[in-house]
């Protein structure tokens, strides 16, 4: 493997697909972030199928199995598919997911059509244009690199000009609106990023799982950091490292088409973000069990003590069984009454009873409701 | 409808200890309340308050962490039948495919239990009920040409199906008009006189003391609870919305007298 | 028409119509693009099931595969509720990443499984007629139509016991919970018949376009009728119309069938969405220009009714200079000069008696 690996990036061809899949995880991971963060993580997935049919149209109208105008093609028949879904849930009862459901798998049918048409047409160019599918790094040439390269650096030009307005969008649009920023036209604009990330992404990733490309470092990134600069640099990093690990597993081994190849690496360093990240799914969990402790151990304490009000002697001891009394499963008094024991506030006066200590009977006075959430 | 409710000893619901967490942020503090049978209890609160999670509790929508409900007298898990819930009217799809009729009717859907389905006799129930919010005329309706009013009374109705003796509801005035108002607040005001017991979060403090005889003021804890004379006051309604509130009785009256 | 062809429509029909029913509840709850989730993750369930059972249309392989749909769905609430990501991104990491590993084992051990990546988005419903079912030696028809027919009849029969149970937990989750109806159970059935259906269809249609199968028919039927059981029948009478006449399409161009029929679909929505009599756009324009006319109308009425009971009756107002354009106003004159509401003499407008009545209880409501 090590060798390969050496293999691999000294030779000439394999560093021009490296570089490629390289660049085109910096866009994606960028560009993807605004994806995820505007919470449109599936219009990339409608958009990125909706690509099928440009492409081939694109080739039926060139002839040729040309770059620039299959990008072209892409990209236009993308933004078709958002706009449609636009106009139906504008004007009908007819929610998004539905809307978006739609325009998949409708312009997806339309491209495997027009893919099938093609593929009967007795012209030994079409060969190959099925790899848009899943996606082949080992075709890009050096002028496909190029391409990439250019429409990766608009793509990231625009963002960096603008900022301040995206980040104004993803967070409070109608805000943004109020100061007088066209809402509409930073729209359009993230919109053409995104169709630009995905254009690039069809040779390497193929049309379906590009939109995985976009969602999976932004959401990997986004359990490392909650600044919206660095969410960015590290997604950008994230797609990148499996854009380049994707494109050598698949080259290195047999049978391994390049888009799947990338995705899995994608989506593991996503799940592993998830689970792991200091703020993760692990660390949330143990923080609940923590605060769902503190709570129990509060209500404990009080329960306690409300019982003994009703002696008129705040230490009046009263059994377990009658505090455990209608608690949530799993709720176990005696955990918390030994908790509570061990902090000094109560105590155990045999055959299972206690009762409050009079640094518990000064703590549970100090209990309010309110202080619970400060 | 049991006989149960006229028991005057047993309260008609009784929360005792109710605990409600969500996460780290506790919603509820160890409530303790008792509701007589026969009586009209607004609940009050700030915003995050946990009125609604209140009211889903009861009925075990949220989890608890501790406490018991219970139904004139008997676990609420063994007396669902005896609560007729009103959700927030935001809470659903009005684009529903389905009529003003159907809609009722589902309060009818409990009584049946699973698998078997609704015929001529709970059609009939939900025309009663209909006939009762006086939304009879829009049976065949479709719910999304109905306004925020009408919707509310198409819910009321399907509470009203479900024969039961508690109406727990969750912001039965929310966006109604003044018109539908006065109509809710008439038939929750019957029902209360035919010895039935309504539970409702309540967002307009001034009128509390004209509609409820009864009030619980919550914030996470149970600030207050009581009848409205003796409870509805400046002071309890400092402790539960601090300074956040401009509305006290007092200063309402000495308003009116001008 | 040759049998074979008769053959290949009657799997197209009854695929279609499995797919609309669950679609319909799916439309409803917001949830078509868990059907993306799903009709995606059952390909892995499909592959490591047949790599266990060895024959595609085992029974076993099809509850495995659609396992694995339900699986998909958990694993996507799973994410979602851990807070960490919001549902739409739950839903674009976790089936991509199935779909994957599932294309990966497709591509390494193509030639184990009678199955490939083109298969996999093209279906291959062309083929269903050649595989029979034969019975001592008596030839009954595809194997696919039996399949596929048995996931109709579950279809039909959960749609038909649990009709009310749908109905409430769909339209309002947390009262069917309270009045002792599981919505969670509810919901974790309907993705099993989901998935189910996505593992029958997946033969046929493959992973993606079953999606089109699924929503498209339901969306039609949304904007026709306002009763939940009519959105359902006419949800499956599109299904079955765009199967057959996708089918024609495809024959006709030589293209693929699945892809046609997903397209079609498409065309039915288009004619849908605009001409339906009520929701349809131009019908919306329509209303809306009534509307416009109307508040138009209306309004002049009242200037003129406003005029009459002050004084300055041989100040006759201007239609013109109260409307956007000229063009508008003389229509608006036009068409209550017709309606005999007012009349025009020397260059002046006048309320005819019906005209003042209208504005009157224009001013006074009603």
């Amino acid at each position: 493997m090590l060798e390969f690996a050496v293999e691999l990036f000294s030779d000439y061809t394999a560093r021009t697909i490296l570089l490629g899949a390289a660049s085109l995880g910096v866009v994606s991971g960028v560009v993807g972030s605004y994806a995820v963060l505007r919470k449109q993580s599936l219009v990339g997935d409608v958009m990125s199928h909706a690509a099928l049919p440009g492409i081939v149209l694109a080739f039926m109208i060139v002839g040729v199995k040309e770059q620039l105008p299959i990008f072209i093609g892409a990209a236009l028949s993308a933004v078709l598919a958002v706009f449609v879904i636009n106009l139906v849930t504008e004007n009908s009862r007819i929610k998004t997911d539905s809307a978006m459901g739609m325009a998949l798998s409708v312009f997806f049918g339309l491209g495997l059509v027009l893919l099938t048409y093609v593929q009967r047409m007795p012209d030994a160019n079409q060969a190959g244009l099925d790899k848009f599918l899943f996606g082949q790094a080992e075709a890009l040439v050096e002028k496909d690199v190029l391409i990439i390269g250019l429409t990766g650096f608009f793509a990231l030009s625009v963002v960096g000009l603008f900022w301040k307005e995206f980040k104004l969008l993803c967070f409070d649009p109608d805000f943004g609106g109020t100061m007088g920023f066209s809402i509409k036209a930073l729209d359009m604009l993230v919109t053409a990023v995104i169709v630009s990330a995905i254009v690039i992404g069809l040779q390497t990733v193929g049309v379906v799982l590009m939109s995985s490309m976009l969602i999976a470092p932004a959401v990997a990134a986004r359990q490392w950091t909650g600044n919206m600069g660095s969410m960015v640099i590290l997604a950008a990093l994230v797609a990148a490292v499996s854009g380049v690990t994707g494109v050598a597993l698949s080259a290195g081994f047999e049978n391994i088409p390049t888009g799947p190849a990338v995705i899995v690496c994608v989506s593991v360093i996503a799940f592993f973000s998830i689970l792991f990240s200091p703020n993760g799914f692990f660390t949330l969990k143990f923080k609940d069990a923590q605060s769902r402790r503190e709570i129990r151990k509060d209500y404990v304490l009080k329960a306690l003590h409300d019982l003994a009000l009703e002696h008129d002697d705040p230490g009046y001891a009263h059994s377990e069984r009658l505090l455990a009394l209608g608690s949530e499963r799993g709720f176990n008094v005696r955990k918390s009454l030994f908790a509570l024991q061990a902090a000094g506030y109560v105590e155990s006066v045999g055959e299972d009873n206690w009762r409050l200590t009079q640094s518990g009977i000064r703590e549970v006075k100090g209990l309010s409701p309110l202080e619970k959430n400060r | 409808m049991s006989g149960k409710g006229e028991n005057p000893v047993t309260p008609a619901v009784r929360v005792t200890d109710l605990t409600v967490a969500y996460g780290d942020k506790t919603v509820l503090w160890d409530i303790d309340l008792e509701i007589p049978g026969g009586s009209m209890v607004a609940v009050v609160g700030p915003n995050g308050a946990g009125k609604t999670t209140l009211i889903k509790s009861i009925q075990g929508l949220v989890p608890r962490v501790a406490g018991v409900v219970s139904i004139h007298g008997r676990p609420y898990e063994k007396q669902r039948k005896e609560v007729s819930y009103v959700p927030q009217r935001g809470s659903v799809d009005w684009d529903f495919p389905t009529s003003v009729v159907d809609t009722v009717k589902m309060g009818t859907y409990g009584d049946l239990g699973w698998i078997r389905r609704p015929g001529r006799r709970e059609h009939e129930k939900a025309l009663g009920a209909l006939e009762k919010v006086d939304m009879l005329e829009f049976a065949q309706r479709q719910i999304s040409q109905l306004s925020g009013g009408q919707q509310q009374r198409v819910f009321l109705a399907r509470a009203l199906v479900q024969s039961a003796s508690v109406y727990l509801l969750d912001e039965p005035f929310q966006g109604v008009d003044a018109t539908t108002e006065k109509a809710i607040v008439t038939i929750l005001k019957e029902l209360v006189a035919g010895g039935k017991t309504v539970l409702a979060v309540h967002h307009d403090l001034n009128t509390v003391s004209e509609y409820y005889e009864r009030i619980a003021i919550l914030n996470v804890g149970l600030v207050a609870a009581g009848r409205v004379e003796d409870i509805f006051n400046s002071e309890n309604l400092m402790k539960a919305y601090g300074g956040k509130t401009s509305f006290f009785p007092e200063r309402k009256t000495a308003r009116r007298a001008v | 028409m040759s049998p074979h062809q008769l053959d290949i429509q009657l799997v197209a029909v009854i695929v279609a119509a499995s797919c609309s029913i669950p679609g319909a509840f799916l439309v409803l709850r917001r949830m078509s693009m868990m059907t993306d989730a799903i009709s995606h993750s059952i390909l892995l369930g499909i592959i490591l099931a047949f790599f266990l059972v060895g024959d595609l249309s085992s029974p076993f392989l099809i509850i495995g595969a659609a396992a694995s749909g339900v699986l998909a769905i958990s694993l996507i609430e799973a994410v979602n509720r851990s807070r960490l990501v919001k549902k739409d991104a739950s839903i674009g990491i976790v089936f991509p990443f199935l779909f994957s590993v599932a294309v990966i084992l497709l591509s390494k051990y193509a030639r184990n499984v009678h199955i490939d990546t083109h298969s996999v988005l093209l279906g291959e419903i062309a083929f269903a007629p050649f595989n029979r079912l034969i019975v001592s030696g008596m030839d009954l028809g595809p194997v696919s139509a039996y399949v596929m027919g048995s996931i109709l009849l579950l279809n039909l029969l959960f749609i038909s016991f649990f009709y009310k149970e749908l109905k409430v937990s769909t339209f309002d989750e947390s009262f069917a919970s309270s009045i002792g109806f599981r919505p969670r159970l509810i919901h974790y059935l309907l993705m099993a018949v989901v998935s189910l259906t996505c593992v029958g269809a997946f033969d046929a249609v493959g992973s993606i376009l079953v999606i089109a199968l699924i929503v498209i028919p339901p969306c039609c039927a949304y904007l026709l009728t306002d009763s939940l059981f009519r959105m359902i029948s006419l949800s499956v009478l599109f299904g079955i119309s765009a199967a057959i006449s996708g089918f024609w399409a495809a024959n006709w161009l030589d293209v693929n069938i699945a892809g046609s029929m997903a397209f079609v679909c498409g065309v039915f929505f288009l004619v849908v969405f605009l001409f339906a009599p009520q929701r349809g756009l131009f019908g919306i324009m329509r209303e809306k220009r009534r509307q416009r006319m109307d508040f138009a109308e209306a309004s002049l009425l009242v200037s003129l009714y406003n005029q009459e009971k002050g004084e300055a009756v041989k100040n006759h107002p201007d239609s013109r200079g109260m409307f956007r354009s000229a063009d508008f106003a003389s229509k608006v004159v036009g068409f209550l000069k017709q309606k005999g509401e007012i009349a025009v003499t020397g260059g002046g407008l006048f309320l005819t008696e019906r005209g003042r009545e209208r504005a009157r209880m224009t001013v006074e409501g009603r």
